[in-house]
């Protein structure tokens, strides 16, 4: 097939889940109102608390990544695959010659479009109640974009295998997102967990992407300080983009027996 | 003349099941065949083989004279698909539809700006443009659904009970439909449970039962074969009087599902009818001229006591 005729493809997909996001207002309305919401209530907290104002920067950058971009892309993923199948629409897509790769790519593309009018919003909000971004963009920018596709791949992985309904994806979320979230030090500082959870912590990817970000962000760290948290993250983005792609390939065999 | 459509000796099995057991079709250019049959006798596996969502283990598929397996991700340009459930996107416009699927099959902006004003308008799409596919009734979906089938000027349109999830005052629009897409020249493979719908639509019927076609021809072809002109529908409180006096006027006698058919050996008045059967309790009688749904029941029982009687052999 042509790469142009695969890029087409690609774009189309791309546009036409940005185009059903846009349609379903109240979808965006939560898409926009839930990280804005916990970034100013964590501010508000963080900025009164003399002693705690020193830790706004890190508490900004973790809700980005790890509350922001977990549901928006992750969550989006699950919701899509979810949705395809509760509509039938997998099947036909299957008729049509569009390319699994194709596909696989626009969902990606549509979720980093989204990540990144949500890194602009939450940034906006967090640069107006005093949060500073103290490292590199570029830097900054490859943490983000890794966690993205980490997070898509695990969203194709989580929609391919357990996600059939659009009900079941909240549950599945709620189930598998909060406890990671909690042990990524989304919320707490990895410090003041007892010494197992600490132990388990390390093990979670979100805990490397938090770290990663936050280090940039927050500390303006660079590439070398960060080297450990770089390398899990860049594993675990390749691990799940695999795991992702072969979960879809999976959904599609399944579909085609039917 | 090449085939639109052919297939040859098409086995299948899923685990120990031989879902298709040396199935043969022909499927000329502008011809609507229709593939009737009763539940489970594979007419959804011969779509799903069409359609390249499934494999045969043995036989061939060819699509325009070229093998199906050497034509890859071309053949799903060659085909369109409208099964009797709409997959669509809810809360896009039906234009937007029609424009998601253009793209995937790769027509130029220009192509796809053509062909959606050209289906809008065929369909009747037009006054519903700014509305979403979630807020149409479901024959208007489904008229969308088979426009989107069409996007891309498939050389066979396949037509999986395209009707059975709406309801009769859609389905005749739809029926109406798909005879402008036959009368235009569009080669169409059918199934169906509505046998009237074939026999409205449909230029060849084949009958299919356990994996393979029993017979086959154009819808006068099988009625034909029928050894009756009418069927007389029989309800009366003494079955066994009213058989030996159908079998005395050399009528022959069908019973299936509780309900008793005498076949005509030509158009009998009612009157004729209830005079020749006086005497043997008759309750309640219709009649009327043979049709696809005698044709089936006939050749389908014909087929399944052959076999019977084969096993038994």
């Amino acid at each position: 097939m042509h790469t142009s005729f695969l890029w087409a493809q690609t774009r189309a997909v791309a546009q036409r889940l940005l185009l059903e996001q846009w349609r379903q207002k109240r979808g965006l309305i939560f898409w926009a109102v839930f990280p804005s919401t916990m970034m100013l209530l964590f501010g508000l907290v963080y900025a009164h608390n003399d002693s705690m104002r020193a830790g706004l920067d890190a508490a900004a950058a973790g809700i980005l990544v790890g509350a922001a971009l977990f549901f928006s892309c992750l969550g989006g993923t699950v919701a899509v695959i979810a949705a395809e199948r509760e509509r039938g629409t997998l099947p036909r897509l299957l008729t049509t010659p569009l390319h699994p790769a194709a596909y696989f790519l626009g969902v990606v593309i549509a979720q980093l479009l989204l990540a990144f009018m949500q890194v602009v919003m939450l940034y906006s909000i967090a640069l107006c109640i005093g949060v500073r971004y103290q490292g590199s963009l570029l830097l900054g920018g490859v943490v983000l974009l890794l966690s993205v596709f980490s997070y898509v791949g695990m969203g194709f992985f989580l929609g391919a295998r357990f996600a059939r309904r659009s009900e079941e994806v909240v549950v599945a979320l709620s189930a598998i997102g909060v406890p990671l979230l909690v042990l990524g030090g989304t919320f707490f500082p990895l410090e003041i967990m007892p010494q197992g959870m600490q132990a388990v912590a390390q093990i979670n990817p979100m805990l490397h992407m938090n770290q990663a970000f936050k280090g940039v962000a927050a500390y303006g760290k660079g590439f070398l300080e960060l080297r450990f948290e770089l390398t899990f993250l860049l594993v675990f983005c390749g691990l799940s983009l695999a795991l992702g792609i072969h979960s879809y390939r999976h959904l599609l065999d399944v579909d085609k027996s039917k | 003349m090449t085939a639109v459509l052919q297939i040859d000796d098409v086995h299948k099995w899923f685990g120990s099941h031989h879902v298709l057991d040396g199935f043969c079709l022909r499927v000329d250019q502008g011809e609507v065949v229709g593939l009737l049959g009763p539940n489970g006798c594979g007419k959804s596996t011969v779509l799903n083989i069409v359609c390249k969502l499934l494999t045969c283990e043995a036989g061939q598929v060819r699509l325009l004279g070229e093998p199906l397996s050497k034509l890859g991700y071309h053949a799903r340009g060659l085909v369109g698909v409208c099964t009797q459930h709409t997959a669509l996107y809810p809360d896009l416009l039906p234009a937007e539809n029609l424009h998601f699927f253009a793209r995937l099959y790769g027509l130029s902006e220009k192509e796809r700006k053509e062909r959606v004003t050209e289906l809008m308008h065929f369909f009747e799409l037009e006054n519903f443009a700014s509305t979403r596919v979630g807020q149409l009734s479901g024959g208007w979906q489904q008229r969308l659904h088979l426009a989107v089938s069409l996007i891309h000027r498939p050389k066979l349109l396949v037509l999986d009970e395209p009707t059975s999830a709406v309801d009769l005052e859609a389905r005749m629009e739809l029926w109406r439909l798909i005879e402008g897409l036959r009368d235009s020249g569009t080669t169409i493979l059918l199934t169906s449970h509505h046998l009237a719908e074939a026999q409205r639509l449909c230029s060849r019927v084949a009958l299919m039962q356990s994996g393979k076609v029993v017979a086959e021809g154009s819808v006068s072809e099988l009625l034909a074969r029928i050894p009756g002109q009418a069927v007389a529908k029989v309800q009366s409180k003494n079955n066994e009087a009213i058989m030996q006096r159908a079998l005395d006027l050399g009528w022959q006698v069908r019973q299936r599902a509780g309900q008793m058919r005498l076949l005509l050996p030509r158009d009998l008045s009612l009157r004729e009818i209830v005079e020749s059967l006086e005497g043997t309790q008759v309750s309640a009688v219709s009649v009327q001229p043979v049709s696809l749904e005698d044709a089936y029941l006939e050749l389908l029982g014909e087929s399944a006591a052959r076999s019977e009687g084969l096993s038994g052999a």
